[in-house]
Formats: structure tokens, C-alpha cells, sequence
């Protein structure tokens, strides 16, 4: 129930477009985290899949961490990018499935569609879409995806528990959910939790 | 919490240092945050 929750989901989705809608703007701007190719190289992705994109697809990337490390996607797997920002875990996901797969890349900011779909034309990709939407309430039919990815959106959901009911909702049966995300070593105070400025500082 | 989401075969690999280096390094070392990698698994 949402009156369990530590802030209100709309206020903290308003702070979250208001961070991101920058960093597809201006994305090489000052932001607290790393973004594009130096983000990329910190967390590990493979270097060579990396340089073959051209800056538009890895410049206003802003991941965590790497959703492929614990398992690579398969040839022909259908995945769904959960937060797909610009879409450059999209953009890795392609190569990895193959002419034969297909990827949905899902975002709520109007921004960083725009800019995730011209690249992907730019980049010839005709078996990768974006679609605008929500984590908790996915544009995605029930049981289509082989893999759910996403990386550096969970922690921003207010209610985590739907956003899991939402991905797993889409998986098939013996579905995959690979995602990266953050998470403290040292507990936040109950008073940051509320403050939803703090939840994207 | 992704197991009461009904995932099994959950896995949490390394853990990276995201911020090592950016302006959010501070309050990162503040509450020891951490980037990881997450697997988990739909029954089938």
C-alpha cells in the first residue's frame, strides 16, 4: 500500500524525470555518478561491443553496474529493459540475441525515448523498441520475455514490491531477471528515506 | 525481497565501486554504497 511507503511514488517519479531528463539532454554534465563510455569501462562491460556504438547510444548511459556479468543473453532471447534510459543496455542486449531476438526497452521519459529511438534507427536495429511506461505497471504482454533486464531503476521505484510483481509477471516460466542495482552497506536514516530529494542526490 | 517476489535461484555477484571518483563519491562511502550485479530466476 502505498501509505507504507517511505515517500509519495509520484513526487519521487517527478524528482527521478527531473534528474534523468538532464542527463539525456546534457549528458555530459556534472552529475554525483559516471556516465557514457567511462561509465561503461568502470563497470566492466566488454570493451569491444562498447566501441563498435556510436556516442549516441553510450553517452547518456548512467548504470550501476553490469546486468550481463552474471549471464550473458542468449542468440534469439526475447528481453525486456525495464528503465531503458537511451538504451544503451539495449543496444549491448542486441548484440548478445541476434537478428533472432527481439528487445523492448521501456522508459518514462519522453527525452530519452526520443533519443533512444533515433539511435536505434541510426544503428539499423529493427528488432529493438521503446516503448513509454512505468516499472510498475510494464507495456508488455504477460509471459513474453526469455529475460528481464535493468540497470540503476529499481532503487528509484518507491515500491519495489510491484516493480518485481511487474517483471516477473512479464517473464515466461523459467524466465531470467538480470538486473544491476545499488545497495548500502550502512543503514539510511528513516528521516533521508523520507526526504525524496536525497533519493537521486 | 526478490525471493518473497517469488524469484528462486537468487544470485548477487562482485561488488563495484560505481562511484569511486564522481561527485557522489562522499555520501557513497557515507553508507558503503555499492553497485552489484542480481540474478534470479522465474519458476518454470
Amino acid at each position: 500500500m502505498a501509505s507504507e511507503l517511505p515517500v509519495n511514488p509520484a513526487a519521487l517519479r517527478e524528482e527521478v524525470k527531473s534528474k534523468y531528463r538532464e542527463v539525456a539532454r546534457n549528458p555530459h554534465g556534472e552529475f554525483h555518478f559516471h556516465t557514457g563510455r567511462r561509465a561503461a569501462a568502470r563497470l566492466g562491460y566488454e570493451r569491444t561491443l562498447v566501441e563498435r556504438m556510436p556516442d549516441a547510444a553510450v553517452e547518456s548511459f548512467a548504470g550501476v553496474a553490469n546486468p550481463f556479468s552474471l549471464r550473458p543473453l542468449q542468440p534469439g532471447e526475447k528481453v525486456v529493459d525495464a528503465g531503458a534510459g537511451a538504451g544503451f543496455d539495449c543496444f549491448m542486449a542486441a548484440q548478445q540475441v541476434g537478428p533472432q531476438g527481439a528487445i523492448v526497452g521501456v522508459d518514462m521519459l519522453d527525452e530519452m525515448l526520443r533519443k533512444a529511438r533515433a539511435t536505434a534507427h541510426a544503428m539499423g536495429l529493427r528488432n529493438v523498441e521503446f516503448r513509454e511506461g512505468l516499472l510498475e505497471a510494464l507495456p508488455v504482454d504477460d509471459g513474453w520475455a526469455d529475460a528481464v533486464i535493468s540497470n540503476g531503476v529499481i532503487n528509484l521505484c518507491a515500491d519495489k514490491r510491484v516493480a518485481f510483481g511487474e517483471i516477473r509477471r512479464v517473464l515466461r516460466p523459467g524466465g531470467w531477471l538480470q538486473f544491476a542495482d545499488i545497495a548500502n552497506g550502512k543503514p539510511v536514516p528513516a528521516s533521508a528515506l523520507r526526504n525524496v530529494d536525497l533519493w537521486t542526490a | 525481497m526478490l525471493q518473497q517476489a517469488g524469484f528462486v535461484d537468487v544470485r548477487v555477484g562482485e561488488p563495484c565501486d560505481t562511484f569511486a571518483g564522481a561527485s557522489g563519491e562522499g555520501k557513497a562511502r557515507l553508507f558503503e554504497v555499492y553497485g552489484y550485479p542480481f540474478l534470479a530466476r522465474k519458476p518454470g
